[in-house]
């Protein structure tokens, strides 16, 4: 623990123990659902239930946003604009640790869109039907061929989308990492994570 | 006087036709692929339990695909008629004129699936699961290359 004029710099911890089976789990998921959906078996059964488990991790995240610990609540990191091109234009590019405690103002947004990308992957799965018989989607039969039909559409562009957000959080992560000598990766694990208290 | 009237009748019925070669060639494969599906749907569903499985209903359903297994496409796909020629209207992409040969030696594998199904569809649902599987493969493996996800 050290002492300064800009506030104190202290490890706390920022990662409950629920969110951070959360994200591993949805690595876990997000990884078998895409590979068995691009090279799997031909019917769709275990990239189906891989989809069920996102799922479920997606309602549980929206919930821990409502109700959970304060850096998991949406309220507690999703900023307004000011604070996001505070962050971005004087924040990001600096060679020194943020000591964000929790999602940073740029981060959080990153966090939503992944999350409402999976939403959209997860909903199209449900009602899509890719006109072979073995994949219907579990719920297409509520909806029009037309509409099943778009569904698969947007799934198969939508992954691609979520491949290159999920790229970019690497990519940033590895960036706090090398430029920025923050390891993001840590707390994430353990929970912990140097912060700065203002 | 009969010359005539077949004339007719032959001119009458070529007209429509002659209207738009290329949009026929699509409507008709399109019929085909429409009534492919409306025999693969209920092997499908007594497959999965949706419907209730009926072994004479099942073979009959096999014995129709294996009749449109038989039946060579390739004159409902002409040139120019890819969805890059046609938006909207066929969902065809342009690599099966590409890959021709590809798209022939996977409507064959679709031509065994079919052969399969047929001596499996009559022997209960547990012999047509892994059918109906196997065959929604290879309408599965041939979508996945040549047949665009919407319009």
């Amino acid at each position: 623990m050290r002492q300064g004029k800009a506030g104190s710099v202290e490890e706390v911890r920022i990662w409950d123990p629920l969110i951070r089976v959360f994200h591993w789990l949805l690595v876990v998921f997000f990884v078998a659902s895409w590979v068995l959906g691009e090279f799997g078996p031909a019917i769709m059964t275990l990239h189906i239930y891989s989809g069920y488990m996102i799922c479920g991790l997606l309602a549980f995240r929206l919930i821990w946003g409502l109700v959970g610990p304060r850096p998991a609540r949406f309220a507690s990191f999703l900023a307004g604009p000011v604070a996001v091109a505070r962050y971005a234009i004087s924040h990001i590019g600096r060679r020194e640790p943020s000591l964000w405690p929790g999602h940073n103002p740029l981060g959080g947004w990153s966090v939503m869109a992944m999350l409402a990308l999976l939403a959209v992957q997860v909903s199209t799965g449900l009602i899509l039907d890719p006109e072979d018989y073995i994949n219907v989607g579990p719920l297409a039969h509520l909806v029009d061929i037309e509409v099943s039909r778009t569904a698969n559409a947007v799934h198969a562009t939508n992954a691609f989308l979520l491949l290159a957000m999920v790229a970019l959080h690497v990519a940033v992560i590895i960036y706090y990492r090398v430029w920025k000598r923050e390891d993001l990766i840590g707390p994430m694990i353990h929970g912990r994570k140097r912060v700065r208290r203002d | 006087m009969r010359l005539a009237l077949a004339t007719l009748v032959v001119v009458l019925t070529a007209l429509p036709a002659a209207a738009d070669p290329i949009d026929d060639s699509i409507k008709q494969r399109r019929a085909f692929f429409t009534l492919l599906g409306a025999n693969i749907g209920p092997l499908g569903a007594m497959a999965k339990g949706e419907m209730e499985y009926d072994a004479a209903q099942a073979q009959l359903h096999a014995d129709n695909l294996g009749q449109m297994a038989g039946y060579n496409p390739l004159p409902h796909l002409p040139q120019g008629s890819s969805n890059a020629d046609r938006a909207g209207k066929t969902r065809a992409l342009p690599a099966i004129w590409s890959n021709l040969d590809d798209f022939k030696s996977k409507f064959s594998d679709f031509s065994n699936a079919v052969a399969n199904i047929k001596s499996e569809a009559g022997k209960g649902r547990e012999a047509l699961g892994p059918a109906v599987g196997k065959l929604g493969g290879t309408c599965k493996a041939c979508h996945d290359d040549y047949r665009a996800k919407d319009f």
